[in-house]
């Protein structure tokens, strides 16, 4: 199965990387009996004889049952849903120090209800600042949380 | 013994304490409505509330968390038996059963129960933890470097080998772990170690992060592009008690899903499924009603819910055992759970159990109460908590993705790992959908640097010498316990013998 194939070539991939990384660490060991770089090396054996063993089983046998939840019928959302998604998360992260955590989680909710299937974009937004303030009062003023404010400290 | 109980006792009349039951009936609310509502589990609302660690005192934020960590298994066999809806993996089973008799009439029997069972369960599971903490605790303290490392390693073979549809790929979810856990400083040596130039990666990836990253993150991309509309119908609840029959076919079921739950959930075996199913297996052939089970097409037998139920309960409080008596985190909760503990400056261990006794048996005694709580609170509530899920799916999942960018931007006030978070969901949709577990690499993360600091410890300590492993008693039977457990499977499996849930 080409998927699985894939997935253990990723790991040798994985694996690679890491034994590299490991010799580029400098050598010294001062105290310690084992320097840095033992462990990952032996993790990078592990990755790499885990990969190769699922490249084998892929390329060897029968492709595995195909996942299925058991839940079929329409998809909401799916690809362009979590296109939005991932469009509002990544949004909110880049400007949440920039705007304020209130119109930045506002933001995320809006677009992540858009992927989600709510055709409402305003009224989205809406309720994600309605969620968002009081959320944001009882985190920062109530826990002590430190998210990044638009204006002052409310809001 | 005496002592035992003398510490419990002391344990009652602090947890007992107003501010302290009030921060337990929060936890067990909060942690139901979770368990109610998908998506959402336990483990991401404890990190979510890390926050609260600084402003409440330990006895009492620890047993809110308990309450929720508790809490949410109950909301989620609510929610499987009425709505066909799992709060999340290990209420499959409830799902399949429950809701086959709540679909012929049988709902408020399958709550009662479920909750019962859970009860039953809890407390018995919790007195095996009175027993045999303290007793753990008490050799723990004997452990060196080489017998934690003794114990990592085998705690890596049970992930892998006791779990879900294939051994190899529990074994590159932990490898994936690992890899992860490497990243940052080295701190015995100062190297920084695959960190390329980013700095924020030189502290190494927040467990919390991955934790959230995966399960809300991964679970909401994974439902926008493969779950379909919610077919879950609402069941009228019906009278909530059980027969006679009834209880006479659930006390055993309850008492075997116990034994099989407890110890389970005190090794790393990669979540609550394990126990779940294989109590299933066993009430399925044990039972004297076999046509009744859902999955031989009967209309749910009550043997199905209770078993699960009451394994599932059990599991939770097993993996108390080793965070408590050794520090080890068996599943993904509990390593969040012991990011709390770390919060106070509180290392779980033997030692946990000298210097701050007070608080681990007034969290002990917590739970005892908690149990009760939970049983009162649940079954009249049951309507209040299907309302819950009135709330539109989106609006749902949404909110979710904003509470984890709160939990995620809290720790450190970063973009960019807000920015890996998203990365690390769209990982988790990839491991789903190829059908890698993710709990071992949780597991990996956390205990592949514990492991390399023991290996390392032990070999200074030994001068060098690899064969302190095998000399020093304690070490020498764990690892081979550990080979016990690798070749096991294999030969079971020669018999016909399967261990896991595919039949």
């Amino acid at each position: 199965m080409p998927a699985q194939l894939a997935v253990g070539a990723s790991l040798v991939l994985m694996s690679a990387v890491l034994a590299v990384g490991a010799s580029r660490f400098p050598a010294e060991k001062g105290f310690t009996v084992l320097g840095a770089h033992v462990y990952p090396y032996a993790v990078a054996v592990f990755l790499g004889i885990v990969g190769v063993s699922i490249s084998l089983q892929a390329a060897g046998l029968r492709s595995p049952a195909d996942v299925s939840d058991g839940i079929t019928g329409a998809i909401p959302g799916g690809k362009a849903g979590a296109l939005w998604v991932t469009a509002g998360l990544t949004i909110c992260a880049l400007l949440i120090a920039h705007i304020g955590f209130v119109l930045a989680a506002a933001l995320l909710f809006a677009c992540s209800a858009q992927g989600f299937g709510s055709r409402h974009p305003a009224r989205n937004l809406a309720i994600g600042i309605a969620l968002a303030l009081p959320v944001y009062w009882l985190f920062t003023i109530g826990l002590g949380v430190s998210l990044p404010p638009l204006v002052n400290a409310w809001i | 013994m005496p002592e035992i109980f003398s510490s419990l006792a002391t344990g009652f009349t602090t947890a007992l304490a107003p501010i302290n039951l009030l921060c337990g009936f929060i936890g067990c609310l909060l942690g139901t409505a979770i368990g109610v509502l998908p998506g959402i589990g336990p483990a991401l609302t404890i990190a979510l509330l890390l926050p609260i660690t600084a402003k409440v005192d330990p006895t009492g934020a620890l047993i809110m968390f308990a309450g929720i960590y508790y809490g949410a298994q109950f909301g989620g066999s609510t929610t499987s038996i009425l709505l066909n809806t799992p709060g999340e993996s290990a209420s499959m089973v409830t799902a399949l059963e429950g809701n086959s008799m709540a679909r012929n009439g049988r709902a408020g029997p399958a709550l009662a129960t479920a909750a019962i069972g859970s009860f039953v369960a809890g407390t018995i599971a919790t007195v095996l933890l009175t027993l045999f903490a303290p007793v753990i605790a008490n050799a723990a303290l004997k452990f060196g470097p080489a017998e934690y490392f003794a114990i990592l390693v085998l705690a890596f073979t049970t992930v892998s080998t006791v779990l879900g549809s294939s051994t190899l790929r529990g074994l590159a979810s932990l490898g994936l772990g690992l890899a992860i856990g490497l990243i940052g400083l080295d701190s015995l040596s100062g190297v920084a170690r695959y960190t390329w130039g980013v700095p924020e990666l030189i502290d190494g990836i927040e467990v919390v992060l991955v934790a959230v990253g995966l399960f809300a993150v991964g679970e909401a991309l994974y439902g926008v592009l493969y779950q379909g509309e919610e077919t879950g119908s609402r069941h009228r609840l019906t009278s909530v008690w059980m027969t006679r029959a009834d209880w006479k076919r659930s006390i055993p079921a309850w008492l075997r899903g116990t034994l099989i739950g407890f110890p389970f959930g005190s090794i790393p075996a990669g979540g609550a499924e394990i126990p779940t199913f294989l109590s299933y297996s066993t009430e399925r052939r044990l039972s004297k009603h076999p046509e009744e089970f859902a999955a031989n097409k009967g209309e749910g037998a009550i043997e199905g819910v209770a078993g699960p139920e009451a394994a599932n309960n059990a599991s939770a409080t097993g993996s108390l055992v080793p965070l408590l008596t050794l520090g080890i985190p068996t599943s993904a909760t509990a390593a969040i759970l012991l990011a709390a503990f770390q919060n106070y400056n509180l290392q779980p261990g033997p030692l946990l159990f000298q210097t701050s006794g007070e608080l681990v048996w007034a969290l002990v005694a917590s739970l005892y109460i908690g149990n009760t709580i939970l049983l009162i609170l649940n079954l009249p509530l049951v309507g209040i908590w299907v309302k819950l899920l009135r709330i539109p799916r989106p609006y749902l999942n949404a909110g979710i993705l904003v509470f984890a960018t709160i939990g995620v931007y809290g720790m450190r006030q970063s973009s960019f790992d807000l920015l890996l978070m998203l990365a690390i969901g769209w990982l988790g949709v990839l491991m789903r959908r190829l059908d890698f577990p993710i709990a071992p690499v949780i597991v990996g993360m956390l205990l592949g640097p514990m492991a390399e600091k023991q290996l390392r410890n032990a070999l200074s300590i030994s001068q060098g010498d690899w064969l302190v492993f095998v000399t020093q008693p304690i070490s020498a039977s764990l690892l081979a316990l550990t080979l016990l457990v690798l070749i096991a499977p294999p030969l079971l499996h020669a018999r016909g013998i399967r261990l896991q849930e595919h039949d």
